[in-house]
């Protein structure tokens, strides 16, 4: 530190006009009954105004709870020490009345729920002039024709009747956007975004995102953007900061930190992403092992424990972040934005590749903090070729086949009476078939009835019509009863893994208590017990322990072991990776993938994330509003999707890659989607479709009024559901 | 929220009839009012029986006596609800339902509001205060004294509060407190002011003690919808956008954190009117406490009806200001 203060100290001077917000060593410790907890620790960063700053971390790193001390939002029970400086006036240790003075008028906040970020029993124009007279001396009629004009400026449409809405009558996205406009309200110096889009449909995400720029432009304002996703960082932001265990760890402009990270665990972020641009075959490198926690830091570099470059002085000695080591002639000698990372030896990572320092661990498919005696999963299967000797999928057996399902969930009053006034079009003739050893992914955005369908797949659900056969019988009739012998082969792993894990069960009860349900909980359960835990990457030691004692991704592990419990032919997997953090969902995903090869099982894999989706399936199912408007092989799909809602959804996807995501051709739609109780006649995407809007001529556009699309094949088993289908290369 | 509003009304109306029939049939089954005069020894006159049969309509099926409970038609004028004729005391011509009725509410009343309105006020300053000093010593205080009451039976903590009374107008050797009735004996030759004064006197015991367990179980609601509130995000947002911490517990919080707190009042008031037996036994007074201890004692089945209408009526008119208050204070409730 102090070569760089004696080093910036002259230049810093010079800047100092620009620089808009100056943190410097804030720190945040809460007190906790297991002793204080160092949330933040040693934290600096300017911002310039009208930059964008992106702080990037995965849950825990501090990355909210430094921004929520700027903004002095955090409980009396948080001690905060160090500055910060909003336009040279320094706000750590301001009172309430001073900070509410700079709160809205120079810095404004926006926050990651829409849903529970504005009050519900106030309209939005309530909530935003609100913001506007709280600072300026004006009537409330004025404040209101601003909050109009605010509302516009979002984009939301028909500003003046929305205004004196609730906020209950707006869909999420929209929220978002009347919050962004209340951060706008007082042209603030800073917007800090705290992970804005993460709430969000990614279709709603793009559109907020844009709001969001909207709102720079219009007010000038510099913008801290807090995100775990890598992608949105990419496209948005002038410098990222990487936060782990409540430090900075690396912080330089976008293109530094994203195509020449000095710092292993910003290398290993990248490689643990699952990317659209990137190869399909190319195998992830998590990083092994899980954060630190908070209350018991280690010693040295906080992340040595999982580092694979670690050395004996990184276990001592805490590396401070300083300028990182570049080739020559590359120097940047701006104090703001030049490249610093903290670690003893970044100069090694000058060429190094997320394979060359994570690939080695992948074996091990680490979960847990602890070593935990290494789980042999074969590494064979999936390399960098595709697999020889097995027949196309096409050739192979149907296991499950859906033909036309059906499911409506009724509406009914409330009252006595509980009339059936509507119903919930949930999944609206459903067909896709399931072959061994394939992974189909069902895509879409909430509300389509991805997760209904795999539940009707399942017969967990009663169908309103329709067929499932599993192995060429008829299932949907079936009572529980009945349909018990042939659960042991359709197992379901859930997406939170938190809640579907019975806390009061050992993890060896849980593993084993499909095992008794059928009535093989005898002598070898045990055993199997262990086969399974070590199969999943887990230390068969910790059988005896419960749920509570594991981290996210080792919770998920369990839930796969309970599922492979009965040895099934297919897996149903809701979601299984949306609820970790990136640098373990990656060893879940290797994991979902060596099992596979290893026992030959098919999965039915729904996910909203395309970017998971394209990595591990074979063939994908894109779904909306309860139909699939499109299906292919995952080659096919990606590379000329054709019905316009793949490629929106496609384009909406940000690439974790500054320049291509800047510079990337891109459809968009526009509007929510659609409530499934009334969806629109004809086409259901047509109010959406961006083809519908701009591209087709009056008469056309009647067919997509009147007539609904169906299904059929342009060749190559790529099917899509549009009447005027036209495969676009998005990459 | 006018739509709101009748929809609201129009359920009110059945469950009274609902409530009516079932107070009727009820109180009907439970015995013959009377079994004391058919046991007398030695046995009376059979005409008398039957005069006093005609008197109280019990010669009629339990359908015609329920109608005519209800409607007062083919009456002897002295019953229909609707015509505000509760119907015959087994105690004699004298006694007139509805007037003793409407007497004890009187003095009930009184109070019953003050120590709602005093709960009430008290619960939701000492619950936001409570809530916006978490933790702190006064937080714990608040806390002490809630539970404390809450855990002490109300006739005994009637008693004590008596005794303390006592106690303090005999150190002091004054009248400080009043522990017999609700007023003194002779009200005749006092002004207005000298009225009210020795109203207000007698009613401070009873109004503590029937104020106190209402409070307790209410402050603890109003803490925890306050706490929930004060750590939401719309909270949050607010303070973001630089309103003072003040205005924002005031604007933001208070409001939605009423919500429940009014759901749990409305639904309590009925009980306090149950309650208020055990303190007027307390203490003495004549209120509607003492009708219905009395009705119970004479095995008057008209005047035990009349008290449990009452009660019914005030259960339904409380549901019903309960959701119209939900509507105003919640717009998302209004749209249903």
């Amino acid at each position: 530190m102090t070569e760089h203060e004696a080093e910036g100290t002259h230049v810093k001077n010079h800047n100092h006009e620009d620089v808009v917000l100056d943190v410097d060593d804030l720190n945040v410790t809460f007190s906790s009954e297991d002793g204080p907890l160092h949330a933040v620790r040693g934290v600096s960063y300017q911002v310039r105004r009208g930059e964008a700053l992106g702080i990037v971390g995965e849950s825990g790193s501090g990355k909210s709870v430094t921004s929520m001390a700027i903004m002095g939002l955090l409980p009396r029970t948080a001690k905060v020490t160090g500055s910060a400086r909003v336009l040279g006036q320094e706000v750590i240790g301001l009172n309430d009345a001073q900070f509410s003075k700079v709160r809205g008028q120079r810095i404004a906040m926006i926050f990651q729920d829409p849903l529970t970020s504005l009050n519900p029993v106030h309209t939005i124009g309530a909530q935003i002039s609100e913001a506007i007279l709280t600072h300026r001396k004006v009537s409330r009629a004025q404040a209101r024709e601003k909050s109009v004009h605010l509302l516009d400026r979002v984009g939301i449409p028909n500003p003046e009747q929305r205004v004196d809405q609730y906020p209950h009558e707006l869909s999420g996205g929209m929220r978002q956007r009347v919050v962004i406009a209340i951060a706008m309200a007082n042209e603030p110096d800073v917007i800090i975004a705290d992970e804005p889009t993460t709430a969000l449909d990614v279709t709603v995400q793009a559109q907020v995102l844009e709001a969001l720029e909207a709102a720079r432009q219009e007010t000038g304002a510099a913008l801290v953007l807090i995100t775990h996703d890598l992608g949105v960082v990419a496209g948005h932001v002038d410098r990222v900061a990487v936060m782990y265990a409540g430090r900075l760890v690396e912080a330089g402009t976008v293109e530094d930190v994203f195509y020449r990270p000095r710092m292993p665990y910003a290398l290993g972020l990248l490689g643990s992403l699952p990317r659209l641009d990137g190869g399909r075959d190319h195998r992830l490198t998590p990083i092994t092992g899980a954060p630190p926690s908070l209350l018991n830091l280690p010693v040295g570099c906080t992340f040595a424990p999982r580092c694979p470059m670690a050395r004996d002085v990184c276990r001592t000695e805490d590396p401070e972040l300083v300028e990182a080591a570049v080739a020559e002639g590359e120097r940047n000698e701006d104090p703001v934005s030049r490249h610093r990372a903290a670690c003893h030896f970044s100069g090694d990572l000058v060429s190094a590749t997320p394979e060359d320092l994570f690939g080695s661990e992948a074996g091990k498919a680490g979960a847990s903090a602890e070593p935990t005696g290494g789980a042999p999963v074969p590494e064979a299967g999936r390399g960098p070729e595709p697999e020889v000797g097995e027949p196309e999928p096409e050739g192979r057996e149907v296991l499950l086949r859906a033909e036309e399902l059906v499911k409506h969930f009724p509406i009914l009053s409330k009252g006595v009476l509980k009339r059936r006034i509507g119903e919930v079009q949930a999944v609206s003739g459903v067909s896709l078939e399931l072959r061994e050893h394939e992974t189909l992914a069902l895509v879409g955005e909430s509300g389509c009835g991805k997760s209904t369908t795999a539940r009707l797949l399942l017969n967990l659900v009663r169908l309103t019509s329709g067929e499932v056969h599993y192995m060429g019988q008829p299932i949907q009739d079936l009572s529980d009863k009945q349909m018990r012998p042939l659960r042991r082969d359709l197992q379901l792993v859930f997406q939170d893994p938190f809640a579907s894990l019975d806390p009061r069960m050992t993890v060896s009860d849980i593993i084993a208590e499909p095992l008794r349900i059928h009535r093989e909980a005898n002598g070898s359960a045990k055993r199997r017990v262990r086969e399974l835990l070590e199969l999943v990457g887990l230390n068969p030691e910790h059988g005896s322990r419960y749920p509570h004692e594991f981290s996210g991704g080792q919770r998920q592990r369990i839930g796969v072991a309970r599922a492979l419990s009965l040895k099934p032919k297919v897996l149903i997997l809701d979601e299984p990776v949306s609820a970790l953090d990136v640098s373990i969902q990656a060893g879940v995903i290797n994991l979902l993938e060596d099992l596979q090869d290893e026992l030959g099982l098919s999965y039915l894999f729904v996910s909203h994330d395309l970017s998971v989706v394209r990595h591990i399936a074979d063939r994908v199912a894109v779904m909306y509003l309860g139909k699939i408007v499109e299906t292919a092989t995952t080659e096919q799909l990606f590379r000329a999707p054709a019905h316009p809602y793949t490629q929106a959804l496609i384009s909406a996807i940000p690439l974790p890659d500054p320049v291509k995501e800047r510079t990337r051709e891109r459809i968009t739609v526009t509007g929510d989607i659609p409530s499934p109780a009334d969806p629109p006649s004809g086409c259901r995407f047509r109010t959406r479709c961006p083809k519908f809007a701009d591209g087709l001529s009056d008469a056309e556009r009647t067919l997509c009024v009147e007539q609904p699309p169906e299904l059929l094949d342009r060749g190559a088993g790529h099917e899509d559901a549009c009447h005027y289908s036209q495969v676009v290369e998005l990459f | 929220m006018l739509v709101y509003t009748a929809r609201r009304i129009a359920v009110a109306i059945p469950t009274l009839v609902a409530a009516s029939v079932l107070v009727f049939l009820m109180v009907d089954v439970i015995g013959d009012p009377l079994a004391d005069l058919r046991s007398m020894q030695p046995a009376p006159d059979p005409a008398t029986i039957a005069a006093a049969e005609e008197r109280l309509y019990l010669d009629r099926s339990i359908p015609e006596r329920y109608w005519l409970w209800l409607t007062g038609l083919g009456g002897n004028g002295d019953i229909g609800i609707l015509q505000g004729q509760f119907g015959p005391s087994v105690r004699g011509g004298n006694y007139v339902i509805g007037a003793e009725l409407w007497a004890g509410l009187h003095v009930s009343v009184r109070l019953v509001s003050a120590a709602v309105l005093l709960a009430l006020g008290l619960a939701i300053i000492s619950g936001v205060i409570s809530a916006m000093r978490q933790y702190s010593k006064l937080d714990y205080t608040l806390t002490f004294v809630g539970f404390l009451a809450l855990a002490m039976p109300t006739f005994w903590l009637g008693a004590l509060i008596r005794e303390g009374g006592l106690w303090i107008n005999r150190t002091t050797d004054s009248t400080f407190f009043y522990t017999i009735g609700a007023n003194s004996a002779r009200v005749d030759d006092m002004t207005g002011w000298q009225y009210f004064l020795d109203s207000s006197g007698h009613l401070i015991l009873p109004t503590l003690t029937l104020m106190l367990t209402s409070y307790a179980s209410w402050s603890r609601y109003q803490r925890t919808s306050m706490l929930e509130v004060l750590n939401s995000d719309y909270v949050r947002l607010a303070r973001s956008k630089g309103v003072r911490y003040r205005t924002v517990v005031r604007r933001h919080a208070l409001r939605t954190a009423l919500i429940p707190l009014v759901s749990v009042t409305t639904v309590a008031v009925a009980g306090i009117i149950d309650g208020v037996v055990i303190i007027e036994t307390v203490f003495q007074w004549r209120g509607l406490g003492y009708f219905f201890i009395e009705a119970l004692t004479h095995k008057d089945s008209f005047a035990i009806m009349a008290w449990l209408m009452l009660s019914g009526f005030f259960v339904i008119i409380c549901t019903l200001i309960a959701d119209l208050l939900y509507g105003v204070l919640d717009p998302r409730i209004r749209y249903e």
